[in-house]
């Protein structure tokens, strides 16, 4: 996963420097290594779109397979550029048409297939008169539910007690929501500083024994 | 002047605790005992159940940058597959570096395990398409995939002699780190392999990416997950092997205490010197002039 290559370790960490370098203030080094990686990333997927799609996918079907019909790929794509020409525009738009509507009818499929068991995960029992089972769960998330919806609910003013405790109850329970998204991502900026750390320490300063 | 220069210095302690608190821990080769979560149990348990005549499909919908996070949780999953000998294949729809940086973390592992490439295992590489090729993918994984990432034909993988279409996929486990044209990488296998074929789904996570997830567990629209670096330690603790999320995690947990402790005193300053203000406020006799806002006073 990390460069063997000791030059490339020096340069990887020369960069990584660099960039945390803006901790300290803003400087020219730092802006020189935010350019460099810009230009790098920039550089590195073009290579990447040439090399992995262009030349495999679409290259090699119709040069060396001989499947002519890949041709309406690219005619498809330059169709696009006619956005640029005030007087062709309309052609831009039958390819942006053919896109909507094509990603509408996989829309459809994918709503279905992904939020009807959502819907139906929803509705749970909170107890089951079967065998008598309680199900806490299913008791705060129709809870959550219902308070949550009441602190969006605009037509009426919340001067109303219940309401008003309700929308109350229900901005706590976001609150508690967007704590634990917080938590998690700084868990997650967290992770992302220990990798480079972990560069730094042993593949740059090689201080583990 | 002095306010802001005291501003700057504390910034930049704060800054240098961090670091230290990553770092000590690091140095010093401490380790937590692991709690597993049952998200993560769960994904164990059914990459466990995978019959031996289907494959497990590994999404790495993942970039260097995210590497922190997801490049453990790769290792973790791709050690237990080589470890039970299941048979396993690298793809991204979404990320053209993840399969490369996922074959970095494969060659290792699988020589350890004697897991042969092509035999055991094998690399598709990046296919562009989303979710048009992923409908198509799901019929036929011969026309989709068409060669691995070398550029050897399928035809002459032994590895996908009985790999066919949907039918042959045990589990797909997608390691992801965001999103393609604003949907979620998991949220492609849910709807067209999940939601039409019934493929179970296995997720793995940032740590941001985490809280939404949760209902697609609870739905039973994915089988388990891994969330973020703590998932992959909770994995490696599964699997039975000590590796960078689990060194990591106990660097994680030190910068998280830190973090803590650091809001709580924030918030206790900010509190006291509110109250330190409203005395003094109250002792001193007013001029009369209208006071000025409060961000302006701090």
């Amino acid at each position: 996963m990390n460069a063997v290559n000791p030059e490339v370790i020096w340069i990887g960490a020369i960069c990584t420097l660099a960039i945390y370098s803006i901790l300290y203030r803003e400087n020219p080094f730092f802006r020189l290594f935010e350019h460099i990686f810009v230009g790098l990333a920039t550089g590195y997927w073009v290579q990447l779109i040439i090399v992995q799609i262009i030349v495999p996918q679409w290259g090699k079907p119709l040069f060396v397979e001989g499947k002519w019909y890949w041709t309406f790929a690219m005619l498809i794509g330059c169709m696009f550029y006619f956005i640029y020409s005030k007087r062709y525009v309309w052609i831009a738009r039958w390819a942006m048409g053919l896109f909507i509507g094509f990603s509408a009818g996989l829309g459809i499929v994918a709503f279905v297939a992904e939020y009807i068991p959502q819907i139906v995960a929803s509705f749970r029992p909170i107890v089951e008169w079967s065998n008598g089972d309680f199900h806490f769960d299913s008791l705060l998330v129709f809870i959550t539910l219902i308070v949550v919806m009441s602190y969006f609910f605009f037509s009426i003013e919340h001067k109303n007690r219940a309401l008003s405790y309700s929308a109350k109850t229900g901005r706590w329970l976001l609150m508690i929501a967007f704590g634990a998204i917080f938590g998690n991502t700084v868990m997650a900026r967290v992770s992302l500083f220990i990798d480079r750390v972990q560069f730094l320490l042993f593949d740059w300063l090689k201080l583990q024994s | 002047m002095v306010e802001k220069k005291r501003v700057f210095y504390i910034r930049r302690a704060i800054f240098l605790l961090i670091a230290a608190a990553v770092a000590i821990p690091l140095l010093t080769r401490i380790e937590f005992p692991m709690i597993v979560g049952w998200p993560a149990q769960n994904l164990y348990d059914f990459v466990d159940k995978v019959p031996t005549d289907k494959i497990v499909v590994v999404s790495t919908s993942w970039s260097a940058g995210s590497q922190g996070e997801c490049a453990p949780q790769t290792a973790a999953l791709i050690r237990h597959l080589a470890k039970s000998g299941k048979r396993f294949a690298i793809w991204s729809f979404s990320d053209i570096q993840g399969p490369e940086l996922a074959q970095a973390i494969a060659e290792p592992v699988t020589k350890e395990y004697n897991r042969e490439y092509g035999v055991d295992w094998v690399n598709w590489g990046y296919k562009t398409g989303a979710s048009a090729m992923i409908r198509g993918w799901a019929k036929d994984i011969w026309g989709t995939v068409k060669e691995d990432m070398e550029g050897t034909p399928v035809e002459e993988l032994p590895f996908m002699e009985d790999v066919h279409s949907h039918e042959d996929i045990g589990l797909i486990v997608d390691i992801s780190a965001g999103a393609l044209y604003g949907v979620n990488t998991v949220n492609y296998y849910i709807q067209f392999l999940k939601g039409l074929y019934n493929v179970p789904v296995g997720y793995a996570c940032t740590g941001v990416m985490a809280p939404e997830a949760f209902p697609y567990l609870d739905s039973g629209q994915i089988v388990g997950m891994m969330r973020g670096l703590a998932g992959a330690a909770e994995y490696e603790t599964l699997v039975g092997f000590s590796g960078d999320a689990t060194r990591r995690m106990t660097a994680q947990s030190f910068a998280h205490v830190l973090i803590i402790a650091l809001i709580i005193i924030g918030n206790a300053g900010y509190f006291l010197s509110k109250r330190r203000r409203r005395v003094e406020e109250a002792q001193t006799p007013s001029s009369g002039a209208p006071s000025p806002p409060e961000e302006q006073r701090e």
